[in-house]
C-alpha cells in the first residue's frame, strides 16, 4: 500500500459573487480510509465536494491532486465532470441523485455507463459484442444487489420505493461505478436510527469488499465520531480543526463553534 | 436578395416601413404579452396564441361586418367574450391537467387551436373576408411621407390598453396578488392568495388580450383568414427579447421584433420576414438566454 | 341507467357489492366501435365473413403457440435481454406479425369487403401510419427519451427529401442510394442543429428550434427554386435492384420492378420502419438509452456517471434526425410530389400530437399515436357516408374537414386530460389487467 494520499486538495477557494464559500481549504485523503467532513448549515460542505468533482470551478491558485488506481497521479481542475468521474471518483447527492423514472436495476447499470464502453451501431443492432458487454454489467450489477440486499425491488421503479431505499440505490449505483474514491454527501440524512446502522453497515462492507476510500459529509455527530479516522471540521468556509475523533472532541475552536451550539 | 442602395437610404421608405413595423410591432406585444402573461404565472406554453387572435379578429367579422356594431361596443364585448373563454380553458383543460409534463399542456393547447381553427372554419367558412373597415381609413402626411391612419389608432389602442394593463396588474391588488402567484406560488399561497383564482384571471386577462389584438389585426392586415393564426408564433422573438419573464420588456421585444420584420420585408423582400423574424428569436437565445431584460434563475445543485 | 346503478349499489349493501368484471365494462365501448359492422350487416358477404372467421382462428393458434413455447426462466440473464421473452409479449409479437402481413392482402387483392369501407384510400393511410410510426419514433426518442423538444425536425425531414431530390434526380442514383445518404445526412446535421441544446434547454430549446426550422425552410425555397422551379419535385418511382428479383412474389416486367403500387410500397416502408424502429427499441434499452433517460431527468447527475452530457445530447440529435431523414425520403418518394410549403412547423406538432397522444414514454406510443392520428379521420369520414343516421345530416357531410379537425383536436384534449400516459399507457393497463385476471384464474383452476 502506497503512503501517497489519494486526495490532495491545497488552497482551494470557491466564490460566489461576494459570499466565498470555501475558503483556502487544504487536505488529504489517504488510501482505504473513512474521512468525514462536518461542519454547519452553510459551512461549504457540498460546495466543497462540488468543487472536487468538477461542477464548480475553484478560484485559480488551487489545486486538486488526485491518484487513479494505477498509481498515477492527476490534476483534477484541468478536467469536466464526467472525465474525473471516469477516473474514479464517484459521489451522492445530498438531495438524492436516482432517477426516478427507471428500475433500480437500470439505475444500477446506469453507473456501469463507463465501464460498457462500445460504438453506438453495436448496441442499435445489438451484436454479440453488446450482449457481451451487457451481460458483463448484468453480473456486477446483481452483486450489488446481493451486496445492498435489493433483490425484493430489483425491477421496480424507484420513484416508488421508500426514502431510505432510494439512498441505498443512490449508493449501489456509485459502487457500480467501481470507483477509487467514494464521496458521500449527507448518506443519512432524513434516516432514522435503524436506517442509518443499516447504512453504516452497508459502507463498511464496501470498503471492506472493494477497498474504497470514502469521504463522508454528515450531520449525525455520533456516528461520524464512531466511524471515521479523520474529521475536517468547516465553519463558513473556513477549517477550523482536522484531526481524529478524539482530538476534534476537545479541540475547543469546535466546542465553541459547532458541538456547543448543539449542546 | 440584391439590396436596392436607392431604397435602403430613402428617408420616406424607411419611416414608412418603421411606422408600419410599429403598428405590426403593436399587435406581436399583445400577442407576447398574452403569451408571456400565460408563461409566467401558470407555466403554460400557450401554442394557441395565435388562434386565439385570429378567432379575435373573426369575430370583429361578425360584428362589424356582419351587424355593423358601433367600433368601441363592439371591442369591449368582443374582449369580455374571449376572457370568458379564457376562463372556460382554465377551468375545464388547464387545472385538470395540473401536474402533467411540459410538452403535454404544450400539446393541450395545441388541440384547442385545433378546435378552434374548425369551428372558424365551420362558421365562416375557409375563404378571406376583407379587412376590417371600423376605423377611419385613408392616410396623413407626416414629414412628407403618406401614413396610414389604421397604423396610427391601432399604435395608439394598443398603446392605451396594454398602459392600462399595466396599470392594473402592478397597481391594484389583484394584480399585486397575480404577480405575487407568477413569482413564487408556494409563498403566494402561503400568504392566503388563492392561486387557482389567480390563474384563471390570468387565462381571461391573456385571452382578453389576444381577443383585442384581434381586433386590430383584423383592421391591420389585408384580409381576414384562417392563416393569421401563424401570427401567433411571432410572440415567441418578441417574448424572448423580454427573457419570456418580462411583461414590459415583451412589449419592446414586439415592436423591436415588428420593426425588424418589416425593414427586412421591405428591403430584401417578403421571403425574408420570417427567417429575420426566427433568427432573432435563436440569436437571442443563444446569446442572451435571459432576453435584454429578463432576470437569472439561479439553481442549486 | 345512472339511476340504476346507484339503487343497485345501494340496495345490495358496501360489503357485498359485486362489482361489474372489467372485461363487462368495455364491452359497451366495443359495441360502440363494432356498431358499423353491426347495422351494415345488410351488405354482409357470408364468404367474406367466413374469411375473417378464419383470420381470427389462426391468429389465435398463432398467438397461443407463441405463448406455450416461451422459455421462462426469471433468473436467466441473457434471456431478459431478449426483446420478447415473456408469453404475453411473445404472443402479442407474433400476432401483431401476422396481421402486418395479411393486411396488404385484405387490402390490396379483390378482397370482397363485408362493409363500404373505401379500402383502396384505407390503404394510402396505412402507408402513412407506417411512415410516421418511424418519425415519430424517432421524434420521441428525442422529445421522450432524453427530454431535448426539437421543434426543427420538419428540417430533418426536408433533408431527407433534399438528399432524395439532389442524389436521386439530379444525379440520377439509385433510391437505395439515396435512404443510407439521406441518414447520414440527417445525422450531421442533427447533430448540428443539436449544438443550442448544450446551452438550452426545455421551451428555450424548443423555441430555438423553431428558429432553426424557418431560417432551413427559407434554405429549401432557394433549393427548389434553383434546382426545380416553382413547381417542385416530382419524384419517380424506385426501381427494385435485380439482385432482389429472385423473391418470391416478385414478378418483374421488362426486367423491372417498379415500386409503384400500394401493394409494394408497403412492404417496402414495412421493412425500413421495422429494422429503424427496432434500431431505436436497442439503443433505448441498453447503455445509451440509459444516459439519454439519465441525461434527461438528471443532467448533473448523469455527468458524474461519467456520462458525457453534450456528447449524449448530441448523440440522440443525430440518430433522431437521421431516422427522420431517412422517413422524409421514403415519405417524399411515396409522395411523388414536394413543393415549397412541404414542410411546415405543425409537421412537428403533428409528430407531437402522435407521440403525446399514442404515449410518451416508447416506441410504441409512436405506432399507437399514428394509428390513432390517421385512422380516425378515415373512420370518421367512412361513418360519415355511410351510416344511415350519421348520413343524413347535412351539417357533417357540409363541413367534413371541419368537422374531422374539431374531433381531433377535441380528442387530443380528452385524450390528455384524461390519460396522460396516452393510449399506449391505456393498452399496458389493460393488458396487465387481463393478465392479472388470467393468472388468477389459473391459480384458482390449480387448487
Amino acid at each position: 500500500m502506497t503512503t501517497e494520499p489519494i486526495l490532495q486538495v491545497t488552497n482551494l477557494t470557491v466564490q460566489f459573487g461576494g459570499v466565498i464559500a470555501c475558503n483556502d481549504l487544504s487536505f488529504e485523503v489517504s488510501p482505504g480510509e473513512l474521512f468525514a467532513l462536518i461542519g454547519p448549515n452553510g459551512a461549504g460542505k457540498t460546495t466543497l465536494v462540488n468543487a472536487v468533482t468538477g461542477i464548480y470551478e475553484p478560484k485559480p491558485g488551487a489545486s486538486v491532486k488526485f491518484c487513479q488506481r494505477n498509481g498515477e497521479t492527476t490534476e483534477l481542475l484541468n478536467y469536466r465532470p464526467h472525465q474525473i468521474s471516469r477516473m474514479g471518483i464517484a459521489r451522492t447527492f445530498q438531495n438524492l441523485g436516482v432517477f426516478s423514472a427507471q428500475t433500480v436495476l437500470d439505475n444500477l447499470m446506469l453507473g456501469r455507463f463507463m465501464h460498457e464502453r462500445t460504438n453506438i451501431l453495436h448496441y442499435g443492432l445489438f451484436t454479440s459484442v453488446a450482449v457481451k458487454k451487457e451481460l458483463e454489467a448484468r453480473k456486477v450489477c446483481q452483486a450489488i444487489v446481493e451486496l445492498l440486499d435489493l433483490e425484493d425491488v430489483r425491477d421496480e421503479l424507484v420513484s416508488e420505493l421508500p426514502y431510505g431505499i432510494q439512498k441505498r440505490v443512490e449508493l449501489g449505483r456509485v459502487l457500480a461505478m467501481d470507483p477509487h474514491l467514494l464521496m458521500l454527501d449527507e448518506p443519512m440524512a432524513g434516516m432514522n436510527a435503524e436506517e442509518k446502522q443499516e447504512m453504516v453497515r452497508y459502507v463498511y462492507r464496501i470498503m471492506d469488499e472493494y477497498g474504497t476510500s470514502v469521504f463522508m459529509i454528515e450531520h449525525d455527530m455520533g456516528i461520524i465520531m464512531a466511524i471515521a479516522e479523520r474529521i475536517m471540521v468547516l465553519e463558513f468556509g473556513r477549517e477550523i480543526a482536522t484531526g481524529s475523533a478524539d482530538e476534534i472532541q476537545v479541540n475547543p475552536a469546535v466546542i465553541d463553534a459547532y458541538l456547543g451550539a448543539e449542546n | 436578395m440584391e439590396i436596392l442602395a436607392s431604397t435602403f437610404f430613402d428617408f420616406g421608405i424607411n419611416v414608412q416601413l418603421v411606422v408600419g413595423g410599429l403598428a405590426l410591432g403593436a399587435i406581436y406585444a399583445v400577442v407576447a404579452l398574452g403569451f408571456v402573461l400565460v408563461e409566467k404565472s401558470t407555466a403554460v406554453l400557450n401554442l394557441a396564441v395565435g388562434e386565439f387572435l385570429m378567432l379575435g379578429s373573426y369575430f370583429g367579422v361578425a360584428f362589424f361586418m356582419e351587424r355593423q356594431t358601433n367600433f368601441f361596443v363592439g371591442t369591449i364585448v368582443i374582449t369580455a367574450v374571449m376572457a370568458l373563454f379564457g376562463l372556460v380553458i382554465h377551468y375545464g383543460i388547464m387545472r385538470p391537467m395540473v401536474g402533467q409534463g411540459f410538452f403535454a399542456i404544450v400539446l393541450a393547447t395545441i388541440g384547442i387551436a385545433t378546435v378552434i381553427r374548425a369551428v372558424v372554419q365551420m362558421r365562416f367558412g375557409p375563404l378571406e373576408k376583407g379587412n376590417l373597415t371600423a376605423l377611419p381609413t385613408g392616410t396623413i402626411e407626416v414629414a412628407g411621407t403618406n401614413i396610414r391612419w389604421v397604423d396610427i389608432i391601432v399604435l395608439l389602442v394598443v398603446a392605451a390598453s396594454v398602459a392600462g394593463f399595466l396599470a392594473f396588474y402592478s397597481l391594484t391588488r389583484t394584480g399585486l396578488h397575480m404577480r405575487a402567484v407568477a413569482s413564487n406560488i408556494e409563498a403566494a399561497a402561503g400568504v392566503g392568495i388563492d392561486p387557482d383564482r389567480a390563474y384563471a384571471l390570468t387565462w381571461a386577462m391573456a385571452i382578453g388580450i389576444a381577443g383585442l389584438g384581434g381586433v386590430m389585426l383584423g383592421h391591420f392586415t389585408p384580409s381576414v383568414n384562417p392563416a393569421l393564426a401563424a401570427i401567433g408564433l411571432r410572440a415567441f422573438p418578441a417574448a424572448a427579447i423580454g427573457g419570456f419573464t418580462s411583461v414590459g420588456g415583451s412589449i419592446i421585444g414586439g415592436l423591436i421584433v415588428g420593426v425588424i420584420e418589416q425593414l427586412a420585408g421591405g428591403h430584401l423582400g417578403t421571403k425574408w420576414r420570417e427567417p429575420v423574424a426566427f433568427g432573432i428569436l435563436f440569436l437571442v437565445l443563444i446569446f442572451k438566454p435571459t432576453g435584454l431584460f429578463g432576470q437569472k434563475d439561479l439553481e442549486r445543485v | 341507467m345512472s339511476e340504476m346503478t346507484i339503487t343497485d349499489t345501494s340496495t345490495s349493501g358496501s360489503s357485498s357489492v359485486k362489482r361489474v368484471p372489467a372485461s363487462l365494462r368495455v364491452l359497451p365501448f366495443l359495441v360502440a366501435l363494432a356498431s358499423p359492422l353491426i347495422l351494415d350487416n345488410i351488405s354482409w358477404n357470408p364468404f367474406a365473413g367466413w374469411k375473417i372467421l378464419v383470420g381470427f382462428i389462426l391468429l389465435i393458434v398463432v398467438g397461443k403457440f407463441a405463448w406455450s413455447t416461451a422459455e421462462r426462466d426469471p433468473d436467466n440473464p441473457r434471456l431478459a435481454l431478449k426483446l420478447w421473452h415473456r408469453p404475453d409479449q411473445r404472443a402479442l409479437t407474433a400476432m401483431t406479425c401476422m396481421g402486418l402481413v395479411a393486411i396488404p392482402f385484405i387490402l390490396g387483392t379483390d378482397f370482397d369487403p363485408p362493409m363500404d369501407f373505401p379500402w383502396a384510400s384505407w390503404f394510402r393511410i396505412v402507408n402513412y401510419i407506417v411512415l410516421f410510426a418511424l418519425g415519430a419514433g424517432a421524434f420521441n426518442l428525442l422529445a421522450g427519451y432524453t427530454g431535448q423538444l426539437s421543434m426543427a425536425h420538419a428540417a430533418f425531414l426536408m433533408i431527407g427529401t433534399m438528399v432524395g431530390a439532389h442524389v436521386g434526380l439530379i444525379w440520377g442514383q439509385s433510391f437505395w442510394l439515396c435512404l443510407p445518404i439521406a441518414a447520414v445526412a440527417g445525422a450531421a446535421l442533427g447533430a448540428l442543429f443539436g449544438i443550442p441544446a448544450l446551452r438550452l434547454r426545455g421551451l428555450y430549446l424548443m423555441l430555438a428550434t423553431i428558429g432553426v426550422h424557418f431560417i432551413v425552410l427559407l434554405g429549401w425555397k432557394e433549393y427548389l427554386v434553383h434546382y426545380f422551379g416553382f413547381g417542385g419535385v416530382r419524384f419517380n418511382a424506385p426501381n427494385l435492384p435485380s439482385w432482389l428479383h429472385w423473391v418470391p412474389g416478385i414478378n418483374p416486367e421488362d426486367g423491372e420492378f417498379l415500386i409503384n403500387t400500394q401493394f409494394r410500397w408497403f412492404w417496402l416502408n414495412l421493412t425500413i420502419t421495422t429494422i429503424c424502429l427496432l434500431f431505436l427499441v436497442n439503443v433505448i434499452r441498453s447503455r445509451e438509452g440509459r444516459a439519454f433517460a439519465a441525461v434527461r431527468d438528471r443532467d448533473i447527475s448523469a455527468t458524474l456517471l461519467g456520462i458525457n452530457v453534450a456528447r449524449s445530447k448530441l448523440v440522440a440529435f443525430a440518430l433522431s434526425s437521421a431516422m427522420v431523414s431517412v422517413s422524409g425520403c421514403l415519405l417524399s418518394y411515396y409522395n411523388r410530389a414536394r413543393s415549397e410549403d412541404s414542410f411546415n412547423l405543425e409537421q412537428v406538432l403533428d409528430y407531437g400530437i402522435i407521440i403525446v397522444v399514442g404515449g410518451f414514454m416508447g416506441i410504441q406510443g409512436a405506432i399507437f399515436g399514428s394509428v390513432f392520428f390517421f385512422a380516425l379521420p378515415m373512420y370518421f369520414e367512412w361513418m360519415r357516408e355511410e351510416l344511415p343516421f350519421i348520413s343524413d345530416i347535412d351539417f357533417f357531410s357540409r363541413y367534413a374537414g371541419e368537422v374531422d379537425l374539431a374531433i381531433r383536436g377535441i380528442l387530443v384534449v380528452v385524450v390528455l386530460v384524461w390519460r396522460p400516459d396516452g393510449l399506449a399507457g391505456l393498452w399496458q393497463a389493460a393488458k396487465n389487467r387481463l393478465l392479472r385476471q388470467f393468472q388468477n384464474s389459473q391459480a384458482g383452476a390449480a387448487q
